[in-house]
């Protein structure tokens, strides 16, 4: 814990250079939520660019596919030891937390790689956007070489990648429910039991429901990393907006902060992710009546 | 845009200011409620286990589910309230 905390500080402290390179202009933490194209990519109407986020999202696959195959799938020696505990503890919180807390017996073969997936994956991604990283917009020249600033940027603070992930889940759903119950049982499913004159108003209530599935499940997700990070700048940002003696108590609160995000919010959010998905999933497969 | 948002004290004109105050009360009493529900999601969890110790595993994950739920509610207040700030 106390060499957690220890690294956790040193990161903190590697952050004002985000705000520094920004001092000509105003300071101003939404900025970091503007994407510029790195590579353009325009197909038709499509926006297929690489900015920011994409290398983030890079970056957060490649790290999850090594997490899985350095922890689970590498062996050495002939005991187990500590590296292969680590990995054992991930796959059983995956297990028992969140795919038999949401999927019925025969739904585990076949949905537990998805939960499982999408839990380490958000978890890389949201683990990752709390380091400082050589990836943004701003550049700074050290001996006539431009170089990018180190900054924070959550590829899961920007809407599309929440939405994207939650409109997976929720695709999935459909077709399993679908696949399970066929389409008429699945969708007489939907229709609670309550007294016929009340249907008209309950069925709408239902299928509106369905949707903001789909909303709060993207939006948890993303208001979360977007205003840890708001925070954290905000805080950054006040010792250049109103005075150095601010610097004390910003740090502090700061630092605060990064720490809870980094402890709790990281970890909560990517369980709470995949354990509502295999509920959604697991109640299409097997609705209540 | 936002940077009335974080120092009120630049918003030169008194719109500006009166949507910062807006956008800070929103939020601010929004996240009351999400206090008070989360703070009784973890008494509860206190006392749960309290009474049962051997139950804490299986409580664990409902718990964290109640507090993500709960939290939740105050960034949808944080999003709307942004919405309106930024559009109107």
């Amino acid at each position: 814990m106390k060499r957690l905390t220890l690294a956790g500080l040193a990161l903190y402290l590697a952050l004002p250079s985000v705000a520094l390179a920004a001092e000509d202009e105003e300071f101003d933490p939404a900025h970091e939520w503007e994407l510029q194209e790195w590579i353009p990519i325009h197909v038709g109407p499509l926006d297929l660019s690489i900015n920011k986020a994409v290398a983030y999202l890079i970056l957060g696959t490649v790290c999850a596919c090594l997490l899985g195959i350095v922890l689970m799938r590498v062996r050495f020696g002939a005991g187990p030891n500590r590296r292969q505990a680590v990995g054992e503890q991930i796959y059983e919180i995956a297990q028992v937390q969140v795919a038999e807390q949401g999927l019925p017996t025969k739904a585990i073969g076949r949905w537990f790689p998805y939960v499982a997936s999408l839990m380490i994956f958000i978890w890389v991604l949201n683990f990752i956007s709390f380091i400082p990283l050589p990836l943004s917009d701003e550049r700074f020249s050290v001996l006539g070489v431009e170089l990018p600033t180190l900054a924070i940027f959550a590829a899961t603070s920007t809407l599309s990648v929440t939405l994207a992930l939650a409109l997976m889940t929720w695709v999935f759903t459909h077709v399993e429910g679908i696949r399970a119950n066929g389409a008429l049982g699945y969708f007489k499913s939907w229709i609670p039991d309550v007294p016929k004159a009340l249907l008209p108003m309950i069925v709408p209530l239902e299928i509106l429901g369905q949707f903001m599935r789909l909303v709060s499940l993207s939006v948890r997700l993303y208001a979360n990393m977007l205003a840890g990070h708001m925070l954290i700048l905000t805080f950054i940002g006040l010792i250049f907006l109103t005075h150095w003696l601010v610097f004390p108590i910003s740090v502090l609160f700061g630092t605060v902060f990064y720490l809870f995000e980094v402890v709790i919010v990281v970890s909560v959010q990517a369980y709470i992710f995949a354990a509502l998905s295999a509920i959604y999933i697991g109640s299409a497969i097997e609705p209540e009546h | 845009m936002l940077s009335s948002f974080f120092f009120l004290a630049a918003a030169e004109d008194g719109a500006d200011a009166g949507k910062a105050i807006a956008l800070a009360l929103g939020i601010g009493l929004g996240s009351l409620g999400a206090g008070i529900g989360i703070g009784n999601i973890f008494g509860s969890m206190i006392q749960a286990v309290a009474r049962q110790p051997e139950l804490r595993g299986e409580l664990q994950g409902i718990q964290w589910l109640g507090f993500a739920l709960t939290e939740a509610v105050v960034f949808y207040g944080l999003i709307g309230g942004l919405l309106a700030f930024v559009l109107i």
